[in-house]
């Protein structure tokens, strides 16, 4: 945003690491794909909208809910679930019994977030997202151990066709 | 509900007595929730019923209750009695309200020990059980302190001296420094302000007299000390993210009317409150057209009012929207958007609706990096590649082997020694990707990877890099078995700098990771580019690998930017005349390069020479050793007419005078 006028819509994907030990559901490196849109009438209704169709593409039938949370730089934030496909949406093991799978964190673009780079944040409003694709390809492809993402076994990658 | 208000329900427990256990998780900007009265206020908001407040009774009732009921004791305010409180530093602590309560120390009620242990607080004694009852059913912490073991009755609130320490109640000896802020008597600190009290001046069975502590600290002073000394204590968590300026003294009143109904205390009556910053409420403009502009939805004036008012906010109506007053508590609503969020939360995430953002301006072509490893992909999988993803960060030995010393970029607190550093080349993850599927009964393997490597020149580059090991072509009776060797993982480099549209020499390479002879350096325009080769087997060894071929290659992919989606082809028209081919064997030097020999042919070639084939190399029997036999076919064709054999015959022979001279070549 600091040497780009708005409209913005833009999608990043790439490598984050965090500290956190090799286990069955943390890693210290993954893959995040943030997003970002900004531009004039940009509204929390079109966060809504877009996760809709996205999540849907994804995952085919499922219920997705926004629940209202906290990230520091948007204002209103919102988490996003989907139906757990497994149990669907009864409760099991896989959504630890609430029918619901955390997906994805977004919200919409907190002003001060426009202030330090120069937009009008009376003028200019626009969301955000983050998402871990390791969370996807697990729930969508049924993988039990993120540690296989990054073990590279033959047997687990030539599971999936080429490109 | 409360999940689609922000307040996710971690836990729900059914007590044996029919009381429930409901462990709701509260986001870190919402302190004025980590208590009964803040989640009740949420819930009275989302189901739009009043909220019962605390009452406030005579300072003498003598009502004995068994359950805790919501009297509030008011308490009056005086100058100086029994004891004195002197605040020295008053950005670190705006308020400190001290009451001296008297006492007689037992076990508290057997309902308030069940309600403290199903919250995970272990009962005490009924002074120290009182104080983490108000602290659980306002959010505002207290501390009791034996009136008779300070040295003094007039409490000092300031930052600690060098060398002084503190035995803290967790019964260990805490060095205090001067950034911290403490609770002093005349002689020593007591406290350690909105951390943990010290031991010496704690409630025992003996204990006549208290003060109690309740009081306003600088979030940011206590979140500092809380971690110098590595102690989080409920009072902390709540003191860091900001406590209510305005909840100390009715926090001192709940805790005095508590005392007195379940009989553990009397308080005196009087409380030395001394706020030196008192904190004004904000005020914020709230505007219609923001709040639909935001939310993409018009909400009702009505709801607006009653969603902010429920949640203790104070509304005067302007032209444009209104001012609202921000209760003290609400650390988190600083500007016009939270106030916004407040009436999207209780309006309801789900009310609201989905669209789809208009299009402002056509969509900008993407990044071009996207195409290019697209492309990439689709060459190594139709290869026989599996793509793998590595960690970025590797061993230092392994780091080492790749890299000079001096280029590695050491990561500052790594998790372990085998992630020390950030890696320098693709090639050692790929060699333990084959290690690992080596040691799973996996003989041939080909993996690639497209990622980030890191070298301290010149930074973050990305690159493709490759192994192939094992068979060269896949299991099977119609395909005779044969071992990768340098020509294949030689195709397969070729192929990715045509995807990558650009032209390359190869050179002979002495890096020290590589067989000599059986590895190349990549150049374009002189500039190295890639390398690929035979992996020396002792670093393969090292690695875990057996003692066959493992090939490995890695080509920089910052340098071009790949094929543009519109290449500038111009078709040239198709050859009337015929060709003619004629093939060439000679005998060279095995370390002749095919480039080398090419250069030379076309040099010394006419320019009807359109196409150079080396379609034989041969050693072994009968070719002496060192040697090397070629076979080349050159097509010759012209677009303007027949050739004749008498011109080509001249052709080759120039070509072989070439091949000579330059090569020692003798035609075979």
């Amino acid at each position: 945003m600091k040497s780009t006028a708005p409209p913005i819509r833009i999608i990043v994907p790439g490598r984050v690491y965090r500290r956190d030990n090799l286990d069955l559901s943390h890693t210290p490196m993954f893959q995040q794909v943030e997003g970002l849109v900004v531009g004039k009438g940009i509204t929390f209704a079109d966060l809504k909208g877009t996760f809709d169709a996205m999540l849907r593409e994804l995952f085919g039938d499922i219920k997705i809910r926004f629940r209202p949370s906290f990230f520091p730089y948007t204002e209103p934030s919102a988490e996003v679930d989907i139906s757990c496909k497994n149990c669907e949406g009864l409760g099991c093991g896989i959504c630890k019994q609430t029918g619901w799978l955390e997906i994805l964190g977004s919200g919409m673009v907190h002003p001060a977030v426009f202030e330090a780079v120069d937009y009008d944040p009376d003028c200019f409003t626009g969301f955000a997202f983050g998402i871990g694709m390791e969370r996807v390809a697990m729930l969508k492809y049924g993988v039990n151990d993120i540690r296989m993402f990054y073990e590279n076994d033959l047997r687990f990658l030539e599971q999936f066709p080429p490109a | 509900m409360m999940s689609a208000r922000g307040f996710a329900v971690e836990n729900l427990d059914v007590q044996s007595d029919g009381d429930a256990v409901i462990d709701f998780e509260v986001t870190a900007n919402r302190p004025d929730c980590m208590s009964v009265i803040g989640i009740a206020r949420e819930l009275a908001t989302a189901y739009n019923v009043p909220l019962r407040l605390l009452e406030e009774s005579p300072a003498s009732s003598d009502t004995k209750t068994d359950k805790p009921g919501l009297q509030i004791i008011q308490l009056k305010k005086t100058e100086r009695e029994d004891i004195d409180v002197i605040v020295e530093d008053a950005t670190l602590c705006p308020r400190y309200a001290g009451a001296v309560v008297d006492v007689s120390v037992a076990p508290s009620p057997s309902w308030m020990q069940t309600r403290l242990e199903a919250s995970g607080i272990r009962p005490i004694s009924n002074i120290v059980d009182v104080t983490n009852y108000v602290l659980l059913e306002l959010g505002h912490p207290l501390h009791a302190f034996d009136l008779d073991k300070l040295a003094s009755a007039r409490l000092h609130i300031r930052q600690s001296q060098s060398g002084e320490t503190l035995h803290t109640l967790d019964d260990q000896d805490r060095k205090l420094s001067s950034e911290m802020l403490v609770i002093a008597d005349t002689e020593k600190p007591v406290a350690i302000a909105g951390v943990m009290g010290g031991a010496d001046s704690e409630v025992t069975r003996n204990t006549k007299s208290i003060i109690l502590e309740s009081a306003y600290f600088d979030p940011l002073s206590v979140r500092r000390t809380s971690k110098l000394l590595g102690i989080k204590t409920e009072a902390s968590m709540r003191f860091e993210r900001g406590a209510d300026p305005e909840l100390p003294i009715i926090a001192m009143g709940r805790a005095c009317a508590l005392l007195e109904a379940i009989g553990a205390g009397t308080a005196r009556g009087t409380v030395i409150d001394r706020y030196p910053k008192h904190f004004e409420s904000i005020i914020l403009q709230l505007r219609r057209d923001r709040i639909s502009g935001l939310l993409g939805e018009i909400i009702l004036d009505a709801d607006i009012q009653q969603i902010l008012g429920n949640l203790g906010f104070t509304l005067e109506s302007n032209a444009t929207g209104w001012n609202v007053t921000v209760p003290t508590r609400r650390v988190d609503v600083k500007r016009e958007v939270d106030l916004i969020e407040e009436i999207a939360r209780h309006y309801g995430f789900d009310r609201l609706p989905a669209t789809f953002p208009a299009l402002e301006t056509p969509t900008p072509p993407s990044d071009p990096r996207i195409n290019q490893t697209r492309q990439l992909r689709k060459i190594m999988t139709a290869s026989g590649f599996s793509e793998a993803v590595t960690f970025g960060f590797i061993a230092k030995p392994d780091a080492k082997l790749f890299s000079s010393e001096d280029e590695l970029v050491p990561i500052a607190n790594p998790l372990s020694e085998s992630f020390a550093i950030l890696r320098p080349s693709l090639i050692p993850g790929l060699i333990a990707t084959v290690a690992h599927n080596r040691r799973r009964q996996r003989r041939d393997v080909r993996v690639f990877e497209i990622g980030s490597k890191f070298s301290r020149s010149s930074g973050e580059r990305r690159s493709i890099g490759y192994s192939w090991t094992g068979s060269a072509l896949s299991e099977h009776w119609s395909n005779s078995s044969r071992d990768v060797d340098f020509f294949d993982i030689k195709t397969v480099s070729e192929k990715i700098c045509e995807v990558l549209d650009i032209q390359t020499q190869m050179q002979s390479t002495h890096e020290k990771w590589l067989v000599p002879g059986r590895s190349v350096t990549l150049l374009q325009d002189g500039v190295a580019l890639g390398i690929f080769g035979q992996l020396l087997p002792s670093i393969a060894e090292s690695f875990g690998l057996p003692d066959d071929p493992v090939y490995i290659a890695e080509i920089e992919l910052d340098t071009t930017e790949g094929p543009t989606a519109d290449r500038n082809i111009k078709v040239e028209s198709l050859p009337r005349f015929p060709a003619i081919t004629r093939d060439v064997s000679i005998l060279v030097d095995e370390t002749l390069a095919a480039a080398q020999l090419r250069k030379t042919i076309v040099n010394a070639a006419p320019s009807t020479l359109t196409e150079i084939r080396e379609f034989d190399r041969y050693q072994g029997t009968g070719v002496a050793k060192g040697k090397a036999s070629l076979s080349v076919r050159l097509t010759f064709q012209s677009k303007k007419r027949t050739l004749t054999d008498a011109e080509i015959q001249e052709a080759m022979e120039g070509i072989l005078v070439a091949l000579v001279q330059q090569h020692d070549a003798v035609q075979r």
